[in-house]
């Protein structure tokens, strides 16, 4: 016994804490990020225990370290998600070939990560050849692909996915934007798959996609949970609608006939999360009958009023997640306050500029907004384009939405006058009510926000980690007073506004914690040095300069548009990029003498 | 800053155009250009005859060495030039009309020279733009303390510079937008 005790005294007085067989117990538990970051940074030991158990690992911005680095580090990683271009690309202001290559990584995960099951790319160029190298490397193994909003590959890539990859539990293709060449690769994972649960390739533009395969996996895959798909006519979906026993979630489909012939439509009987595209007043009552166990609605991409939405929002008590357009209009959101208790998330989408493509009644406006911040008190996340606001209605949020984690508003420019601005002191009730702020948004106008609320914005906003400030602020004073708070700000996007390069740079060596840094339109200087004014080790900076694109508008009508140069600064273990495309400029730090 | 309102209301390009005003319709464009005033300066007036007599033809992009400008001359003889503009620019009013967005001369008249241009007509706008940007500059300057509570010409002057960029729409509503638009076309051919 005492023999016992002096081993045990030993060990504890050699290795004092825990020894490595306990902690290697505990430390799997610990799944947070930031706990895990924390954790590594303890001792040596600690460190190495933490890159041999962490199981998952987001790369924000894909230059910011190597395959090579990931390999060394985290060699038993098993789900890794990649993200490449900046948000700014899901709005078409990022050049398609500014980088974001998987090729590297596919290498490396091919050659080197035996235990990686899932991997998710978002924003990044995939081509074909890269899904071959993982269906032939991982295809044994992988359970779950996600390619999200990626581009570069055509639908002869998924046919290696569909071959291979007869393990895969989610298939994931999201808005990518996939050249299509038939629908072989669905038929292929049709006939090889039979435990995928999650199939997604909704926003996607398929249209060669046969629906006979769609129910073929329904029958096949016993566990078909979530099924998002393109423009698939809905009458052609009854056979799959009634093999997908256990569906939970389906997006998708269009309606091109008679409004009465839908009612031969029978959903399955577990679905609670709904997006049916292309669905007018007339087809709306095909969901009424289980309306009421609906938790999500998208009605992003669907045909109705404002009076539709009030009629089928009144059905749905249990909703937990909106999305829509702002044609819901302030009078649908006095509905969902009303009936929609237990919503968490809404997110309110701009619908069309002309008059006569959307309701008359479609503006959000602060009324909206009070009577919602009111009525649903559970909101966690809130995005909305507002066509009118009020300091009040953000006093209103800050006051009721006390589980806020992320707010983004932004101020249509369609109303010369606004009720109420600047929105200094409402922007600063909310960030001051709105206690567990982690991201925020906002897009205003020239007046919209003052340098004092800019200032506001930066003293009460202790936990955002992301933002997005647009058209705010009246000078580089305004700016610099910002960044003298926001102590956990991480990722700071900014356009539209006035800042010189001077400023900008000067608010970037203030944020303690920031490490990625877009701006589009600002003030250049003569020289276009002032920016190396945030020339630092490790931190690399890059330009797209003012070019030109062609963009399509609502009308369907060609227009050339002049884009204004981008500043995107981001710190880096990689040193700078060497895969650049013509429209993107590196700025040299050393050409210049600058002493780093 | 009013010599480029005058300019505006001058040519009014934009008057078919609802909604905005003429001021922020010009501005619509996103362009910087630098060293426009340099070139101007750089004109060659030996030009001023050949371009008068041929402008209301042109049609050609702009090419700044094509275009000219008069020297300052005394007030006396200002006249001269001046008067011969009036008599010009009904012509060249009509002739830009005819001709649309395409090349229309743009005349600029700066601290006692007068320059006549043969530009097309964004490249126009972002002349008038990076005008007023560089007044604008001036005013910023002397009136800091007044930002909480900008005047409306000050106002005007922030709009300019930050109203450039209009807010970009996401690519996936984009696309159904375009796509709802081609649905109602081919329902209802006759319905517009």
């Amino acid at each position: 016994m005492e023999q016992n005790d002096n081993k045990v005294n030993k060990t504890m007085t050699t290795q004092p804490g825990m020894s490595d067989v306990v902690l290697g117990c505990v430390m799997p538990y610990i799944d947070d990020p930031k706990d895990r970051d924390a954790v590594s940074l303890v001792c040596r030991r600690w460190y190495e225990l933490d890159a041999l158990t962490r199981k998952h690992l987001t790369i924000a911005l894909c230059y910011t370290t190597s395959p090579d680095r990931l390999r060394r580090r985290f060699r038993h990683l098993e789900s890794l998600k990649l993200k490449g271009k900046p948000r700014a690309a899901m709005f078409n202001l990022i050049p398609e070939d500014w980088g974001g290559y998987v090729t590297p990584w596919v290498n490396e995960i091919a050659e080197n990560f035996n235990c990686l099951k899932s991997v998710h790319f978002r924003r990044m160029i995939v081509q074909d050849s890269d899904l071959e190298v993982l269906a032939r490397s991982r295809g044994k193994v992988l359970q779950v692909l996600k390619l999200d909003k990626c581009s570069g590959f055509s639908t002869d890539g998924l046919l290696h996915v569909g071959r291979m990859c007869r393990q895969l539990r989610t298939l994931f293709l999201e808005e990518s934007s996939i050249i299509e060449k038939d629908g072989q690769w669905l038929h292929e994972l049709a006939v090889n798959n039979s435990v995928l649960m999650t199939l997604n390739f909704y926003m996607t533009d398929l249209v060669k996609v046969r629906f006979e395969d769609l129910e073929l996996i329904a029958r096949n895959c016993r566990y078909l949970v979530s099924v998002k798909i393109s423009d698939c006519e809905i009458l052609d979906l009854v056979g799959f609608f009634h093999a997908a026993s256990v569906l939970e979630e389906f997006c998708g489909g269009s309606f091109n006939d008679q409004p009465e012939r839908y009612s031969v439509v029978s959903f399955p009987p577990r679905l609670c999360r709904l997006g049916l595209t292309y669905m007018g007043k007339n087809e709306m009552p095909i969901v009424f009958p289980f309306a009421s166990l609906l938790k999500k609605l998208d009605l992003l991409y669907a045909l109705l009023d404002t009076e539709d939405h009030c009629l089928l929002i009144q059905r749905c008590p249990n909703l937990e997640v909106l999305e829509t357009r702002n044609v819901i209009g302030d009078r649908g959101l006095e509905v969902l306050a009303r009936s929609c208790k237990r919503l968490k998330r809404l997110r309110i989408e701009r619908g069309a500029d002309e008059q006569e493509m959307e309701d008359e009644e479609g503006v959000v406006s602060q009324r909206g907004l009070m009577a919602l911040s009111q009525g649903c008190l559970e909101l966690e996340y809130l995005a909305v384009y507002v066509s009118d606001i009020t300091n009040a209605s953000l006093q209103y949020i800050g006051t009721y939405s006390k589980n806020l984690c992320d707010f983004r508003l932004v101020l249509l420019d369609k109303e010369e006058r606004i009720t109420d601005l600047p929105l200094d002191n409402g922007v600063r009730d909310l960030l001051r009510g709105c206690e567990k702020l982690r991201r925020f948004a906002l897009y205003l106008r020239p007046g919209g926000l003052t340098d004092v609320g800019l200032g506001y914005i930066g003293q009460y906003s202790p936990k955002v980690r992301w933002m997005l400030l647009g058209s705010v602020g009246g000078s580089d004073a305004g700016l610099l007073e910002f960044s003298r708070g926001c102590p956990s700000l991480q990722k700071l996007e900014v356009r539209g506004c006035c800042f010189s390069e001077r400023a900008l740079a000067a608010s970037v060596m203030q944020l303690t914690s920031l490490r990625y840094l877009w701006v589009q339109g600002y003030r250049a200087s003569d020289s276009g040095c002032d920016l190396l004014a945030m020339a630092r080790p490790f931190w690399n900076i890059e330009l797209i300069p003012a070019r030109r694109i062609v963009m399509t508008d609502q009308v369907g009508e060609a227009d050339v548009v002049e884009d204004p140069a981008h500043i995107l600064a981001y710190y880096s273990l990689a040193g700078p990029r060497t895969d650049f495309p013509e429209t993107v400029i590196r700025l040299d730090t050393s050409a210049t003498g600058v002493e780093l | 800053m009013s010599r480029a309102t005058v300019e505006l209301d001058f040519f009014g390009m934009e008057k078919a155009n609802s909604g905005k005003t003429q001021f922020q319709k010009f501005l619509d464009r996103r362009r910087s250009f630098r060293g426009i005033q340099g070139a101007i300066s750089k004109m060659n007036p030996e030009l001023i005859k050949s371009v008068i007599s041929s402008g209301s033809t042109n049609r050609s992009p702009v090419d700044w060495r094509k275009s000219f400008s008069v020297p300052s001359s005394p007030k006396e003889d200002r006249s001269s030039p001046v008067s011969s503009l009036p008599i010009l620019n009904p012509a060249f009013m009509s002739s830009s009309s005819e001709d649309g967005p395409d090349t229309a001369p743009l005349t600029i008249f700066y601290n006692g020279t007068v320059s006549v241009f043969n530009v097309p007509r964004d490249k126009a706008e972002s002349i008038f733009k990076l005008a007023v940007e560089g007044s604008s500059k001036n005013i910023e300057s002397t009136d800091s303390s007044k930002i909480s509570n900008p005047s409306s010409e000050q106002q005007n002057l922030l709009e300019t510079r930050n109203g450039d960029l209009p807010i970009a729409r996401r690519k996936s509503l984009q696309r159904f937008l375009e796509k709802r638009k081609e649905r109602l076309t081919c329902a209802s051919p006759y319905a517009w």
